[in-house]
């Protein structure tokens, strides 16, 4: 796949706003409403965005990073004027996403991740050319445009092929084509890399620099963090709708800098041996994954590699595998943020709001 | 937008609509079978009652096409909102920066297209099978009542479609929409065999004018010129009500977070 990006001639924008930010995002706060109950039912507000308040440059790969239900996907909506803000305000490309919602529209490409968005019974061609007229590409241009972001994407020789005999990876790179057809400013993608295997997320990732490199603005929402490492300018990290960190991926790093990763491998470990970890004030966080017949425990301490014998004593019985420490990555400043931020605050919120 | 940008989008849609709903299996069932089963039983029902092959058995079947012209019509504009709910695409056409009331209008020449088959397969059924003349009072007249009836039918369609965008289960308010139109406008039983407090409701639903546009060309007295500009002024003013019902429901959409709901 290459990736060059086709630059044709297009919109009369502006190249960067008078205000010097391409996307900018004042105490955004967004609450749904749902009922619970049948016969009963009762009203709750959910908030899913509590006052967000971010700037995003021209040119820059900035990125919202969190857990699912963070909030990430309603503040892409609301940027992109698909929802309105509960309050607060936004800006893309100087204009309002609330009041100048065809100007905002004209200046942005929005791509998600995953399958849906697309017309799977027709071909991708009949997909981008129907795309093409919605965002009014000036037809002169539309041929050799759809062709250079079909080249972009890989999808050269495909592009007469149904949709729904695509793979993930080739649907999810059709979705960037059209997200690209008006030659926007900016560009969302909202988890493009979801579900796609190693290889496919690889060029996805290499077709998002190409974005950057081409002068593209572009807002990334995603939850791996190795990606947003790899890619992102600038990185927030969201968790329960705010806003918990703001900074390069060095800066996110550099908050547990003075911790040590203690990676304790363990067979048939119990919640109360991971808690009795929680629990101990020399432990600043502990996550799990499991393996398939282990679970890893990542233990973050400001201890340094002392600690590792009296977190063996802690778990007591567990029988106990491979035992590593190391310096924090990304990752370990992401689980130290979420776990330390957001949770018990959302829930005080959520039950609080129910009337 | 320039009229020539409008012309063009609108154009486009309808033919990417054509083609999406002749991919639907669903959909080339309901739109090439419902009106000859609709026209046979048509047919059936006039012979028995004592009817004879003439003028008005091509009344009738013509009614009949367009009972299942009006099918095609809800399926094909207010099915197609439900179905791009369903594929994630309404949030991306809404989204757009072209003005989605003439997306809107295009999916309705798209049913509209497909139904006016609907009406040419009458009356080839009618012809082959039953011996049907294709005999009219006003025959050059005609294709102009069935153009105006179809436009009637389609722009009812679009009128009740913009709900569509607003609630995912419109859908099933609009199916339940399909006998009572069918009774209401004619097509089913002439109007003038429904109670008196229905007419007003009838006459103010285009379908009732396309349908009296028909009698008129095949049985009437005089050419039914009245009825064939009633269909295109209240199709006029069914856009105009559809465009700024749009404003509403597409605020209310972005207030409410439904447009992402299936």
């Amino acid at each position: 796949m290459t990736t060059t990006l086709p630059r044709p001639a297009m919109p009369s924008a502006p190249v960067a706003p008078a205000d010097g930010h391409a996307i900018e995002a004042v105490d955004l706060v967004r609450t749904y409403h749902t009922h619970l109950g049948v016969l009963r039912r009762r009203k709750i507000e959910v908030p899913a965005v509590r006052g967000i308040s971010f700037a995003v440059r021209p040119g820059e790969l900035f990125g919202l990073l969190g857990p699912n239900g963070a909030g990430k996907t309603t503040t892409i909506k609301m940027l992109i004027t698909l929802l309105l803000p509960t309050s607060g305000t936004a800006r893309v490309m100087g204009y309002d996403v609330v009041r100048d919602t065809t100007e905002v529209r004209k200046r942005i490409g929005y791509v998600f991740g995953g399958d849906r968005g697309l017309y799977d019974r027709v071909s991708a061609l009949d997909n981008l050319r129907y795309f093409a007229e919605l965002y009014g590409v000036d037809p002169d241009v539309q041929r050799t445009r759809i062709g250079a972001l079909l080249e972009m994407v890989g999808l050269t020789g495909r592009e007469k092929e149904k949709v729904e005999g695509y793979s993930r990876g080739m649907r999810q790179r059709l979705h960037i084509a059209r997200g690209l057809l008006h030659d926007p400013e900016v560009v969302f993608l909202d988890e493009p890399s979801i579900g796609l295997d190693p290889v496919g997320a690889r060029e996805l990732r290499q077709t998002v620099q190409s974005l950057v490199d081409a002068g593209k603005t572009v807002l990334l929402t995603t939850h791996y963090m190795f990606e947003a490492d790899a890619l992102c300018d600038r990185i927030a990290v969201i968790n329960a709708g705010r806003i918990v960190a703001l900074g390069t991926g060095s800066d996110l790093k550099g908050a547990i800098a003075n911790r040590t990763i203690v990676e304790i491998e363990t067979f048939g470990v119990t919640d109360e041996a991971v808690g009795r970890l929680r629990a101990d004030p020399e432990v600043g966080a502990v996550n799990t994954e499991e393996r398939d017949q282990s679970q890893i425990l990542l233990v973050q301490s400001e201890r340094g590699a002392h600690i590792t014998q009296r977190l063996l004593g802690l778990l007591g019985e567990t029988r106990i595998g491979k035992v590593v420490a190391r310096e924090p990555t990304l990752e370990d400043a992401y689980v130290h943020l979420i776990a330390t931020t957001g949770d018990d605050e959302a829930r005080a919120a959520r039950a609080a709001s129910v009337q | 937008m320039s009229a020539s940008r409008v012309i063009r989008l609108v154009w486009f849609v309808t033919w990417f609509n054509v083609r999406m709903l002749l991919a639907s299996e669903f959909f080339i069932l309901t739109t090439f079978i419902s009106p000859l089963i609709f026209a046979t039983l048509a047919f059936f029902l006039f012979q028995s009652g004592g009817g004879t092959a003439g003028q008005t058995l091509l009344y009738v079947a013509l009614g009949a096409g367009m009972m299942g012209v009006w099918s095609t019509t809800l399926f094909g504009c207010g099915g197609a909102i439900a179905w791009q709910r369903w594929e994630g695409t309404l949030e991306l056409l809404v989204s757009a920066p072209s003005r989605y009331d003439f997306i809107l209008v295009g999916q309705t020449f798209g049913a509209v297209v497909l139904g006016f088959y609907g009406i040419v397969a009458t009356l080839a059924w009618g012809v082959l099978l039953f011996g049907m003349p294709i005999e009219a009072t006003f025959p050059l007249v005609l294709p102009l009542s069935l153009l105006a009836a179809i436009v009637s039918l389609g722009s009812l369609g679009m009128l009740i479609a913009t709900t569509f965008v607003l609630y995912r289960h419109a859908n099933a308010l609009g199916n339940l929409l399909e006998y009572p139109i069918w009774l209401i406008t004619g097509l089913l039983v002439p109007i003038s065999v429904l109670p008196l407090w229905i007419k007003p409701i009838s006459y103010l639903l285009a379908p009732t004018w396309g349908m009296e546009a028909i009698r008129g060309a095949t049985i009437g007295a005089e050419p039914p010129l009245l009825a064939i500009a009633m269909c295109f002024i209240l199709a006029c003013a069914y856009y105009v009500a559809a465009r700024y019902t749009l404003v509403f429901v597409l605020d209310k959409a972005r207030r409410d977070a439904t447009l992402a709901l299936q």
